[in-house]
Parts: structure tokens; sequence; C-alpha cells
């Protein structure tokens, strides 16, 4: 029992001297929404308290016209103090007569009104005999510090607090050698933040938004003892003056001072206690700033364009099967080769071949003119080599955007085959632009949607070269031998020719089931033709072997894409002596 | 009584300031590659990341400072609790940010990775960027030179004044706090300086990259070659004109000159040097160019570099330039022949793209840059836009640094604002850049002369 009620005397006599009060009337209504603590901590064993406090009076409350700071002991001057309210000097600065040790700030002309909002700060040095003996055991003596900052009282502040507490310890401090208390009662982390400072000083900081202004605090640190002056370690605990008894406007109380002393000493730190205010400018310096995601740039080209539909297909990373069913197509279309069989797939090279195939499509031919593994062989090169090309021509552009565009040119031409008015005019702009509609990872379902239902259309003038069944036009037509973006039109400009009708959903099944027999009937299963593929063109890593990239002159590196990079420096470096 | 089972010691978390604004230089390695890096934070808090003076990135603030926690190999959780004192932001998005951002830097330092194309990093248009000093300065350390080249640039005296050794320390000293991470040391011929050596150490000492420009005929000596490697020199640029010794002795006009730069070349290409060559396409070697490339790759020349005539000094006058629509041919077999040989070329000329285009040629992006990523220091301490460029902006020692770097003409040059009236309106403008504005400079004055 006795233990309890010293307990409770202590408890009472931190509460009322470490009180704050900007209020002495019963319609103080306020909140806290900051408040930063800084304590140095001096080689003499004085110490600085720096405060800042910013408070927010509530509409229709009392104007706060005196705030009151607790003060650990008597041991400061009042000269040595300095005060601000937003930013103007206080010049009345007395010993206050509701907190004792401890003082008070008058406001005056720059009171905070009903409804205003006011940074109190207060700086105060050279507050001595407050650092005492740690007693955790260390491999020397320690000396710690423990620290309550102020708080209100819950009737006249309420809301949540951006507080921060933070400990500066002594010069000469090595990293390692610091330590924090955990704090009592605090709702952030109770690991503070570690810094050194330019000085060499390492400071603990205590930071957190959920915080308020009407919860005590409790923070502390210890440190060798050697790094403060002979001496000024506190052996006695602090005892107020018998006369220092709380006085307040709700009646007084009277102590048995002796009494606390067990209980501090009590303490396993034996440390001290105060119930500390201070301010600093620093309010300004902790603003944090407002952030944006990482972001990195590199100077280069951004959309590769002039991409024909293959290499897009290659780039968007579209099956082999579908890249090769796209190549025929695109031989058919330019009068490059004929379907001779197709099953198993078997095509004929046109004689003479037309100009301007690209080499994706003669290396297509030519495989087709071998059988068997060799066939597949050289269709894996054609593959690694179109990948390398494409990859090539990549290089200083940026891929997710040049992705981007040809979806974008890809949804173009399903757009305009699908608001194509007729049966007909659907046929002929879906002929001129399937290159296009076949990147789409749906297009199977899509070309089934736009032909299904009893619709006939016109075949494709170049269908007779695909289907071997299918009947030869007798008048030869002359097609493009490049692919192009779609565009808004109705192939007006085409020559006019007159070909069969065909049922538009076996149109849609013939071109839709290309893929899946090219891939069953010529690649001998997707799978292992992609891997054959994908050995070469992604390869393991090489063995380890230290080299020194090297640096300026633009060298050093292998991408090309390196000096597409206006910014490297390597720009006219120095030519042409 | 809950206070004292409440009591623990704790170890902190040791915590670091965020970065001040300023450059920082890392070295970074692993099994295969090693990396010097410049990371470079301005006042705004943006930062430029530099990999071996050759990429250059530009980062956000919050990007800038990530970077520079990760390259001091910040413990994470202090980097986590700096960045949050730092921004507005949870710490939980910060972490997340902070760990894909991490993988992103790792990634850029492989030089096997194109950023661009295999990170998709977002792009900005070339030659936008307004950096607060350029990335690399040239030294012209002497205009003194032991060839006397027909279409050398120079247009100074070789007899021209030269700052003594502790004033170019005091250079490069402030060319770091600059932020300036590359420097090349050229001339006239720059190992007639007899202090390149220590010019070359304190420039490492102070953590920037180092290059040397010569004609490489007094690299023939094995000793000053080891002594400038023992000063830390990354790179080395050599010019041979031709793979015939007659055609480069008569192209700079000095006899027994090619046998020692080959000599030189060969010295240089047997230690760690980054070496490459530069020759100049005239119409002297032009015919034999496919010739040349062969012999340097023969050599064992990793990169090969090859550029036009510089209207500037005797360039001007000589004659002996080939027009920009000769140099298709020229370039496409150069690029053939150095693909063949598993060679890098570089291509330096600014050219106006609708005679020649080098994007298209696959050479990259290639514009002027004087007054923006580079600049030239003479040997008196005069500021060029670039090293070819002979008009004063200042002087590095006299002069206060905006001044300099916001010089009318620096802008205008940054600005593009004299380039060619056709060229306002053309789609490529921002590679372009119109050429290299001596050309125009020269093409305004004939025009003049005409009329």
């Amino acid at each position: 029992m006795k233990l309890l009620r010293y307990m409770c005397l202590f408890l009472v006599l931190i509460v009322l001297a470490g009180s704050v009060t900007p209020v002495s009337a019963q319609d103080y209504r306020f909140q806290v929404p900051e408040q930063s603590v800084v304590v140095t901590i001096n080689v003499d064993g004085t110490i600085a308290i720096d405060y800042t406090m910013t408070f927010q009076n509530d509409s229709g409350a009392h104007a706060i016209d005196i705030v009151d700071i607790g003060l650990p002991n008597y041991q400061y001057k009042l000269q040595s103090i300095t005060a601000e309210i937003n930013g103007q000097r206080i010049t009345k600065i007395t010993d206050s007569d509701i907190v004792s040790p401890g003082i008070s700030l008058y406001l005056l002309n720059n009171e905070i009104p009903a409804g205003g909002t006011g940074v109190v700060h207060a700086y105060i040095t050279g507050v001595a005999d407050v650092i005492y003996p740690a007693t955790q055991e260390e491999s020397e003596e320690y000396a710690s510090l423990q620290f309550w900052p102020n708080w209100y009282g819950s009737e006249y502040c309420y809301g949540k607090t951006n507080y921060q507490m933070t400990i500066v310890l002594p010069s000469g401090l090595k990293d390692t050698e610091g330590r924090y208390f955990i704090p009592e009662n605090w709702p952030g982390d109770s690991e503070p933040y570690s810094r050194i400072l330019e000085d060499g000083r390492i400071f603990y900081t205590w930071e957190s938004d959920q915080a308020n202004g009407y919860t005590q605090y409790s923070f502390g640190a210890s440190f060798p003892a050697r790094l403060l002056n002979e001496g000024v370690i506190v052996k006695e605990p602090y005892v107020p003056p018998s006369d220092s008894g709380y006085s307040g406007s709700s009646g007084g109380f009277n102590f048995d001072l002796s009494s606390i002393c067990p209980v501090i000493f009590c303490l396993g730190f034996v440390g001290f206690f105060a119930l500390m205010i201070y301010s600093a400018t620093i309010g300004a310096k902790k603003r944090k700033m407002k952030y944006l995601p990482p972001k990195i740039m590199i100077e280069g080209n951004g959309i590769k364009r002039g991409l024909t539909a293959i290499e897009a297909g290659v780039l968007m990373e579209q099956p082999m099967d579908k890249i090769f069913t796209m190549i025929l197509f695109s031989l058919l279309k330019k009068s490059a080769a004929e379907v001779i069989s197709k099953e198993p797939l078997e095509i004929k090279a046109s004689e003479p071949l037309p100009s301007g195939l690209y080499a994706y499509e003669t290396d297509f031919l030519d495989a087709f003119k071998e059988t068997g593994s060799k066939r597949k062989k050289l269709l894996q090169n054609t593959m690694v080599n179109l990948i390398k090309s494409v990859t090539e021509k990549m290089k200083g552009f940026s891929r997710k955007e040049t992705i981007a565009y040809y979806e974008d040119i890809m949804n173009r031409a399903w757009a305009q085959v699908e608001q194509a008015n007729t049966p007909d005019v659907k046929a002929q702009v879906y002929e001129e632009v399937m290159d296009w509609t076949m990147l789409d990872k749906k297009y199977d379902e899509r070309t089934t949607e736009v032909f299904k239902g009893p619709i006939f259309i016109p075949a494709p003038s170049w269908w007779w070269r695909y289907e071997p069944k299918f009947t030869r036009p007798s008048t030869t037509v002359s097609m493009p031998t490049t692919t192009s973006a779609p565009s808004v039109g109705t192939g007006a400009s085409r020559p006019t020719i007159s070909m069969p009708n065909i049922p538009g959903s076996a149109f849609a099944a013939s071109v839709v089931n290309s893929v899946s027999s090219f891939s069953s009937n010529i690649l001998g299963g997707l799978t292992g033709f992609t891997s054959g593929v994908t050995n070469i063109t992604n390869p393991p890593p090489p063995p380890s072997t230290y080299r020194s990239s090297g640096g300026g002159g633009g060298g050093g590196h292998s991408c090309a894409c390196a000096c597409a990079c206006a910014g490297c420096a390597c720009a006219c470096a120095g030519g042409g002596r | 009584m809950k206070l004292f089972h409440k009591f623990k010691i704790g170890t902190p978390v040791p915590e670091v300031f965020p970065p001040k604004a300023g450059l920082y230089h890392f070295l970074r390695e692993s099994d295969h590659q090693k990396s010097r890096l410049h990371l470079r934070i301005d006042p705004d808090n943006s930062g430029l990341l530099m990999i071996n003076a050759s990429r250059v990135f530009h980062l956000n603030p919050s990007a800038s400072h990530m970077a520079f926690y990760i390259l001091s190999e910040t413990p994470f959780k202090s980097a986590i609790n700096a960045l949050s004192k730092t921004f507005n932001e949870p710490k939980q998005a910060l972490l997340r940010d902070f760990e894909t951002f991490h993988q992103t830097i790792n990634s850029l330092m492989n030089d096997q990775v194109c950023p661009i194309c295999d990170l998709d990093l977002e792009t900005t248009a070339p030659f936008t960027a307004r950096p607060t000093a350029p990335y690399r300065m040239d030294l012209a350390l002497t205009y003194r030179c032991n060839n006397a080249c027909a279409h050398c640039y120079n247009a100074r005296s070789r007899n021209y004044p030269e700052l003594s050794t502790q004033e170019w320390f005091a250079i490069l000293d402030k060319l770091w706090n600059l932020g300036i991470p590359h420097i090349v040391f050229t001339g006239g011929e720059p190992t007639l300086r007899d202090d390149l050596p220590e010019l070359i150490k304190h420039a490492e000492g102070n953590g920037q990259i180092t290059g040397l420009n010569t004609n490489g005929r007094k690299l023939k000596n094995r000793n000053f070659v080891n002594q400038l490697i023992d000063a830390g020199l990354d790179h080395v640029q050599i010019t041979l004109e031709s793979h015939l010794a007659e055609i480069h002795d008569k192209m700079v006009c000095h006899a027994g000159a090619w046998e020692e730069t080959v000599a030189g070349i060969e010295n240089v290409l047997k230690t760690r040097l980054y070496v490459m060559t530069n020759t100049t396409m005239l119409t002297h070697n032009s015919p034999t160019i496919p010739q040349t490339l062969e012999f340097l790759a023969k050599l064992g020349l990793p990169t090969v570099g090859l550029n036009a005539l510089i209207y500037s000094g005797h360039g001007k006058t000589v004659g002996t330039g080939l027009s920009e629509k000769d140099l298709l041919p020229l370039l496409t077999s150069a690029k053939e022949i150095t693909s063949n040989y598993g060679q890098k070329l570089i291509w330096y000329t600014p050219t106006q793209y609708c005679h020649f285009d080098p994007v298209i040629m696959g050479l990259g992006v290639k514009g002027c840059t004087a007054a923006l990523y580079n600049m030239c220091i003479e040997p008196d301490g005069s500021v060029l836009p670039c090293q070819s460029y002979y008009h004063s902006l200042g002087n590095i020692q006299k002069d206060n640094w905006i001044a300099i770097w916001n010089h009318d003409l620096a802008i205008s040059l940054r600005e593009r604002k004299n380039i060619p009236e056709k060229c306002a309106t053309c789609a490529i403008y921002n590679e372009c850049g119109g050429g290299c504005p001596l050309t125009f400079e020269v093409e305004n004055q004939l025009c003049m002369e005409e009329q």
C-alpha cells in the first residue's frame, strides 16, 4: 500500500508539473495538430529544450493568451529563454504561477483568437542538473535522461497530433554506444530514427501522426558517462522545494515531497523526468516534400514506327505459329506463293518472286523448299533472325510505347471491319487489314463473330492461293507488295474484279484454323519449336568474366541503343582533329 | 511499476541524412562487370544518374533520393526511415516503391540491358534536358601539336598561353563541384603537356572519369602509357586517318606519324584502357575507309569512331570535306564491316537528317550537344561551347559559372535559336537540330559571299 501511495503521489506530481496550460478558463478548447520537441544534451550536463507547438483554437473558444510550460527544475534562467508566436518575438516571459517549476509565455497582442491558429516556439537553454546515472549493465558507466514532454488537459485539448520527439546525445558518441528507452504510451514505432548530425552527434527521433496532445508520453536515452564533464551527473534525485506545490484554479495540492524520492530511485534507469516543452524553428525544416513515385527517364526515341504487322507481332510476343501464318498470308497477298496442299501444308514460291519481300519472307519460302526436320530447322532460323531483326530495330525505342502504338493500329483495324455496313465491304476491309487484326489475342473469336450468320462475301483476290480447291480467277490482280496500317476508306481505289462469293463462316473458319494447322502440321508442336528458338534468342547468361565497362566516348557497352540515347555525352566527342 | 517493465535497451536503426545537392561517385563491381556511377543531385532534388559517363538517366526527386540510398548501400530500414522523413508518403508505399526501384537500378548497371527497349523506361525527346552544367568537359590543355593536320579544327595559335598545373587542379576541383563527372583531355595534342599524368590523377582523385583524345604518337612510349594508366586514365581515343601510312601522314602533314600512331594504338590495346580510334572521312581517305576499318579490326579495336569534317579552323577552308549526302554509302559499308567484326561503331558528326539520318542508319540520335552536355575549356581557361566552336563564353577561373552557362551564345545553341529556317517546322527537329551549327555558319557565310 505504501508503494501504491508513493506511486500515486509521483504521478500526481508529474501531471501537475508537466501540464502546459495555455488556458485558465473552462471555455478553452483547442487542438494541437503539430508538436515537436528537441532536447539536446550538452557535455556540461545541461540540456537545451526546443519546443514548437501549433495551436488550433476552436471557434467560439476563449482566445489563447498565455502558454505555460513546465520545466524540470529551477536550474534555468529566464534570460536564457526565447520564444515566438507566429514568428513574432514574445516579449513577456515569466515564471509561471500555474506550473511550477515552469514559465509563462504571454502572447499579448498576438493571442490566438477563436478559430485561429498559432505556432508557439520556445527555446530554453542551459537547464542544469537533469542527467542521472543509468543502471543498466554496460562495460562502463552510463548516464541517462528520461523525459516526459508536455501534455494538456483532455478537457481543453482534443484531436490528433503529428508529434515528433528528438533527443540529441552529447558529441563524441560512437554509433554503437547510444541506447534509447522504449517510450511509454507512445502510439508510433518504439524504435526511433537514429541519425548522425554533421558535427558527429547522434540523435534519436520518435515520430507519430497518431499521437495527441493530452496523453503523457515518456522518452529516454542513455550514453557513456565519459562524454560529459566530470561532476555534472546528478547523484541525488530532484526534490522540488517544499513550497512548490501546485496551486491552480481548481484548487491546490500539498505534497510530502520526500515521499516520492524512493519511487524515483526505484526507476531502473534512475533517470530524470522532465516535463518539457520546447519549440524551435525546426517546424519548417521538417516540412516534408510532396511525394511522387520514383521515375527514371532517358532521352531517346519513343515509338518505333514503320514495323510491319509481322514485326509488331514479334514485338508483342505473339505465338510463333501465328507469326508464321501471318507470313504465309503476307506472301499469298503479295502473290509470292501459293498453297498447293493444305494437309500437310505445302507451298510453292512464285517465279519470279515479286520485289520488295522482307528477309523473313524469303527465308520462309526457302524453308518450304526443304522437307522434314531440315524445314523445321530453317523455320527456326527464320524466326531467330526475325526476332533479332526486331530487337535491333527496337534499340533506342520504347517497347511499351511501341506496343501500345501497334495495339492501337490493331484496334483501329477491328473498328474498321466491325463498322463496315455490308458483308461485301466488311470482307473487303478485313482483307486489307487482316494482318493487323491477327495481332489480337482474340482474333479467332472476333473473326468468327464478324462473319457469322448466313452471309456470303466476295472471296479475297488471293484466296485461290490459299485454298487449292478454290477456282482461280481468270483475271490476274496485282496486289500491293507491302502492307500498311489501316486507314479509313472503302477500298474504292482497289481494282474492280469480280470474285466468287463464299460463305462468310467458311472464310472465317479457314482463316482461324490456319494457325492451329500450321502449328500441328509444320512445326510439330509449338512448345518444342519455340524452345528451339528461344534457346538462341534468350541464351542462358554467359559465364562470369570480369571486365571493365570503361567509360567515356560513348563506348563501353554493347547496346547500340546507348548511343541512341541522346543524353549520352558521346555526341561529337572531340573527333576531327 | 509498469514503467520498469517496459524499460528496455534497444539498438537503434542507423539513420542517414537526406542527400545534399552535389555530385556523388560510386563504384560498382560484380563478377563480370565494373561500373562507375555518378549521381548528381540538383538543388530542387531532381537528379542525374550517369553510368560510366555514357548513359544518362534523369531522376525525379524521390528517385534521386532512393538512388542515393541504394548506391551508398544505406541499410534498408534506414533508407525507408529517411525517405519517410523527407517525403509525405506512408512508409508502406515508400517500401514498395523502394524495392521496385532497387531492382531497376540494379538492371541499369547491366550494360547488356537496354534501358529503353528492355526496361521500358520512360523516354523524353532528345536534347530536351536542361542541366545546370554539362556532363562532360573537354580540357584543351594546349594548342601545341606534333602533327599539323590540314583539316584541323583548331582556330588558335599554337603558342596560345597555357595554365599551370596548379591552375588546372583548381579548375578540375571547380568542375567537380559544378557536378561535372567526365573529363576529356584534348588539345592540340594533350600528351605534349608533361603534367598530363598529374592532371589525370587529380581528376580521378576527385572521382571524375578521365579520357584522352590524342594522335597517339607519344603513346608509342610504353613507359608513358604506364604513367597514364597508373594515374587512373579510363579511356583513350586515338586519331588514325588511314590504314595507309602515306595517306595518314599526308593528312596529318607529318612524315612518320602513322608508324608512331599505330605503335601507340598497339600499346594501349595491351592495357586495361578502353580504346577507340577516330577517323575523319575526307576526300583523301574516304575511298579506302573500308580497308582502314578492316585494318583497325585486325588491330583489335573494340570501338571505332568516324566523323566528317568540322567546319572550324583549317576545316573551314581545306576543301576536302564530304557532303552529307555522300555519307550514306560510306557509313553503310562501315556499319557492315564493324558489325562483321563485332565492333562498335560510333558516328560523331551532327548532320541534317534530311541529308543523312543516323537514326535510320542505326547509329543513334546524333545532334549538337555543345553548351548542353559537353563544353570545352581552352589552354587559358576560356570556356567554349564545344572544342571546335571558338567563341569564348567567359573564363572558368575568373567568371561566374552561371554567367558562362547562361551566356547568350550558350543559350542560343541549347535552344537552337539559329537553326536554318527550313528546319523549324521539320517533324524530326528535336533529334536533328539542324546539324552542326558550325556547318550552317559556314553555309551562311558562303551565301553572304555569293550575294
